[in-house]
C-alpha cells in the first residue's frame, strides 16, 4: 500500500476501482488505457501463436487457436469501450459463434484421426493418404 | 516488378525502424524499455516451453512474468494521470500467466483447465470494460460449453494407463517443436503488433461523451413500464414521445412526453426520472445486434447448423458386423420375440 501511495494517481485507481461494473453512461476512456488493453490482447495473441507453433498435440493446438480468439475478443471489447460503440461487443458474439463451430468440427476430426492412428501427434498425420 | 516491391518494402521497414516510426509508441512507453522487455519475455517463454527433461520451468516462467510486469510499469509510468483500474492488473496477470501455462503444461487436461482460468480472467477484463453481457456469455459459452467438450475429447483420446507403464506422458506432449524459432516469430509479431497499435492509438481522438440514453427513444414500452412501476404516470396515460436537445453534435433526451386519454400532454424532465430508467448493456447490445446486423445473425445460425451436422457426420462410428454375426443375432432375437423361430430367423438374416 505504501508503494502504491508513492505513485501519484495509483491511489485514485484503487479507490475508484472498488466496484467492478460501471454506470450505464461510462465516461470516455483515455487512450493510454486503451493501449494497456491492446498490449494485453497482443501478448495473449502472441502466446497463442507460440503455442500453436510449438505444441505437437492436436488438441492443445486447437486450444491455442481459442487463445487467439480470446485475444481478438479483448481487443474488440476494448475498442468498443473506447469508441462507446456497441458494434465491437456484437462482433464478440460472432467470435463466440465461430469458436463454437470450430471447436465442434475440430474435435470431431480429432476423434476421427485418433481412431485411425491411436495418437494425437500432429506429425503422425503429415502424410494423409486416406 | 518484384524487385521494386521489395525495395519499397525495405524502405517501409526502415521508416518503421526510424525514430519517426517510433513516435507513436513513445507516447505510451519508452521504446527501449518495451523492446528490451519483449526480448526478455521471449527468452523466458522459450525456456519455459516443455523440453522433455525435468527443468525448473517455474524459474523461466518468472522471467517472462517479470518482462510483462516491466511493460506494465513502463506503460503506467507514461500515463500516471489515467491509470487503468487496479483489477485490470490482477486480471491480466492471471490471464497471461494461465495462457503461459496452457502452452507449457505437458498434460493436456491441465492445459484445458488453465485455459478456463484465462477465459475467466478475460471475462473479468470485459466487466472492467463495461461489457457485462459479453462477460457472462463468455463464461457460459467458453468455460461452460466449449471447454467441457475439449475435456471430454481429451479424456476420450488418450491412452489409458496399463499395468506395465502406469502414467506415461506421450513424447509429443513433453517435447516442444522448434521452441526457439516459434518464440522468435511470436515475439517479433508481438513487437510489431504493439508498435503499430500504439502508433494508431496515438492518433485516435477520444469520442464525445456518450449519451446511451438516446437508445431509450427506441424502447418506449420499457420507459412506460418503468414509469408506471414508480407510479409516475396514471392508468389512462401513455408515453407519447421524447423531447430532445442537440448540441455539439450530440443529441440528448431532455424529457419524456406523457399523453392522457383526453389528449392532454405533460412532460417528465430527466432529473425526475427514477434511477431504474436507464439503458442497460444488454438492451444496447440487443438493439445493435438486431437492428444493425440482422443478416449476420442468420449467417451465424447457418454456421452453427453446418458445424453441428458436420460434427455428427464426422464422428459417427460405422459398426461393421460380419454377415454370420448378423444372422446369429437376428436368430436369437427372433427366438426371444416369437416362439415359431425358424422363418423369422432366416428372413432377418437375409435382410
Amino acid at each position: 500500500m505504501n508503494m502504491l501511495a508513492s505513485i501519484p494517481g495509483a491511489m485514485d485507481a484503487v479507490i475508484t476501482g472498488t466496484t467492478l461494473a460501471q454506470a450505464s453512461a461510462p465516461a470516455p476512456m483515455a487512450a493510454s488505457q486503451l493501449a494497456h488493453y491492446l498490449f494485453v490482447s497482443a501478448a495473449l495473441f502472441a502466446i497463442g501463436l507460440i503455442g500453436f507453433l510449438t505444441r505437437r498435440n492436436l488438441i492443445i493446438m486447437f486450444l491455442c487457436t481459442e487463445l487467439m480468439f480470446q485475444a481478438a475478443g479483448v481487443a474488440l471489447i476494448a475498442f468498443s469501450r473506447f469508441h462507446l460503440n456497441m458494434t465491437g461487443q456484437t462482433f464478440v458474439i460472432f467470435i463466440l459463434t465461430v469458436a463454437a463451430a470450430e471447436a465442434a468440427m475440430a474435435l470431431a476430426l480429432v476423434v476421427l484421426l485418433f481412431r485411425r492412428r491411436e495418437s494425437l501427434n500432429a506429425e503422425e498425420f503429415s502424410e494423409m493418404k486416406g | 516488378m518484384g524487385c521494386r516491391v521489395s525495395v519499397h518494402g525495405v524502405s517501409g521497414f526502415l521508416l518503421f525502424l526510424s525514430p519517426a516510426g517510433l513516435m507513436g509508441i513513445d507516447a505510451f512507453i519508452n521504446p527501449y524499455l518495451f523492446y528490451g522487455a519483449v526480448v526478455l519475455g521471449g527468452l523466458g517463454i522459450c525456456m519455459a516451453l516443455p523440453r522433455g527433461g525435468k527443468t525448473a520451468q517455474i524459474v523461466r516462467a518468472v522471467v517472462a512474468a517479470l518482462a510483462g510486469a516491466l511493460v506494465m510499469l513502463g506503460l503506467g509510468a507514461k500515463s500516471v494521470a489515467s491509470l487503468p483500474n487496479i483489477y485490470f492488473y490482477i486480471f491480466s496477470a492471471i490471464g497471461l500467466g494461465a495462457a503461459l501455462r496452457v502452452i507449457s503444461h505437458p498434460r493436456p487436461v491441465y492445459a484445458a483447465l488453465y485455459f478456463i482460468l484465462t477465459v475467466l480472467s478475460s471475462a473479468g477484463l470485459f466487466l472492467l470494460l463495461s461489457a457485462e453481457f459479453m462477460a457472462m456469455a463468455l463464461i457460459i459459452v467458453y468455460a461452460g460449453a466449449i471447454l467441457i467438450t475439449y475435456l471430454f475429447v481429451i479424456m476420450l483420446a488418450t491412452q489409458a494407463p496399463t499395468e506395465d507403464r502406469p502414467e506415461e506422458l506421450a513424447e509429443y506432449d513433453t517435447v516442444a517443436r522448434e521452441p526457439v524459432a516459434a518464440t522468435t516469430a511470436g515475439f517479433v509479431l508481438l513487437a510489431v503488433l504493439t508498435t503499430l497499435a500504439f502508433n494508431g492509438v496515438s492518433t485516435l481522438n477520444p469520442p464525445p461523451p456518450g449519451t446511451p440514453d438516446s437508445v431509450l427513444v427506441q424502447i418506449p414500452r420499457k420507459v412506460e413500464r418503468v414509469l408506471r412501476g414508480y407510479q409516475l404516470i396514471q392508468k389512462d396515460e401513455k408515453v407519447e414521445g421524447f423531447n430532445r436537445v442537440s448540441g455539439d453534435g450530440v443529441t440528448a433526451i431532455e424529457s419524456v412526453v406523457i399523453k392522457n386519454a383526453d389528449g392532454k400532454t405533460r412532460e417528465i424532465a430527466k432529473e425526475a426520472w427514477p434511477e431504474e430508467l436507464r439503458v442497460r448493456n444488454v438492451e444496447q447490445l440487443g438493439l445493435n445486434l438486431l437492428q444493425d446486423h440482422p443478416g449476420s445473425i442468420e449467417i451465424a445460425g447457418v454456421i452453427l447448423l453446418m458445424a453441428m451436422l458436420g460434427a455428427v457426420v464426422l464422428s459417427r462410428r460405422q459398426v461393421q458386423i460380419d454377415e454370420d454375426a448378423k444372422r446369429r443375432q437376428s436368430q436369437t432375437l427372433a427366438q426371444t420375440v416369437a416362439e415359431p423361430a425358424g422363418q423369422g430367423g432366416t428372413s432377418g438374416g437375409a435382410a
